[in-house]
């Protein structure tokens, strides 16, 4: 009983604790010149899902919502976002070379396809970031025109 | 009874759609020839070596997607990120430089998924993996004897080619599925 209740206040002692560790947050007020939608001609209503689906994680700025505030909510998230601009990075788009850049574009059109971006975990919290068939019929439609062209 | 028959329709339905394709896609031929043609640099048979161990791991990468092996798919895969690492880029002219830092980003890219993920998404990254070994190939060259082999059914009915080290077509993307669905481009060497 005595080990039961140290253990417990060992814990509320740890989950306090790292509500102190610095976290960094994935925020800029850069205008990126290579930025997905400078270097190419995206029409509103793609921009309006790419930034509500997609810029949380793959790009330079993220929308964070009130619960990041809590740890380690905080870390999972960071280290998504880490992974999320490694493997495809809108802001930084147009630096990609011509070869990267389709071959990202096939990727996504992949993933969106195969429902695997954006993240079920991720659509099921933020419910606007959720794309709609028809939502995924224009961005794939879109960006098959868009890769054939580049 | 009833389910043997549709299974029976079915398969002759499906064969005869292999057929139509494969011949489709030998009238296609000539389209799909000319735009490889536009895009490689310098269409030659160069013989180099620099080459050799970046096309032994995608050949490995290769045949294992043959025989359905996604482990050793990844083997494949991480001989063509060591492959890379090593390559000499000192004995590459000033022009080949550039094509090449931009083929080798991309090639490693998709080496890398292929290391870390199921078949599918192995044969997905396969499909542009196999364009950047193309490309380099016409960009560095190679001393080895190669087929160009195409699959018209392959990334969604769109087509991909593959590099093979054998004239008989053995089909990396289907595998046993369709084992011999695809045919000899051209030949390199």
């Amino acid at each position: 009983m005595n080990l039961y209740k140290k253990a417990i206040l060992l814990l509320l002692i740890a989950v306090v604790g790292i509500q102190f560790m610095p976290t960094t947050r994935n925020q800029s007020n850069e205008v990126y010149e290579t930025d997905f939608t400078k270097t190419l001609i995206v029409p509103n209503n793609v921009q309006n899902l790419l930034k509500n689906s997609c810029y949380d994680c793959h790009s330079n700025n993220t929308n964070y919502p009130w619960y990041n505030l809590i740890q380690p909510v905080s870390w999972f998230l960071e280290n998504h976002i880490k992974e999320g601009k490694k493997e495809l990075n809108f802001n930084e788009f147009g630096a990609y070379s011509i070869r990267m850049q389709k071959s990202k574009l096939k990727s996504v059109i992949n993933q969106i396809k195969e429902n695997k971006m954006p993240l079920p975990t991720y659509a099921l919290i933020h419910k606007d970031a959720k794309l709609s068939e028809a939502d995924k019929e224009l961005l794939i439609r879109w960006m098959n025109k868009l890769k054939d062209s580049l | 009874m009833k389910n043997s028959i549709y299974a029976v329709a079915f398969a002759i339905l499906f064969l005869s759609a292999c057929k139509n394709e494969s011949k489709q896609a030998e009238s296609n031929d000539m389209n799909s020839k000319e735009i490889q043609e536009e895009k490689t640099i310098e269409a030659t048979s160069q013989k180099s070596d620099l080459t050799s161990a970046i096309i032994d791991g995608y050949l490995v990468l290769k045949n294992a997607l043959v025989n359905e092996d996604g482990k050793k798919a990844a083997d494949g895969g991480k001989m063509m990120l060591t492959a890379f690492s090593n390559f000499d880029m000192a004995k590459l002219t000033e022009s080949q430089h550039t094509k090449y830092m931009e083929i080798a980003e991309s090639a490693k890219e998709h080496a890398e998924h292929i290391i870390k993920n199921p078949i599918d998404h192995q044969r997905e990254h396969f499909e542009d993996l196999s364009k950047d070994v193309n490309d380099l190939i016409a960009l560095v060259g190679t001393d080895k004897t190669l087929y160009q082999d195409f699959c018209p059914m392959a990334s969604n009915n769109k087509g991909a080619i593959w590099l093979s080290e054998t004239e008989e077509i053995n089909n990396p993307y289907f595998g046993s599925k369709m084992l011999k669905c695809g045919s000899v481009q051209k030949q390199i060497n």
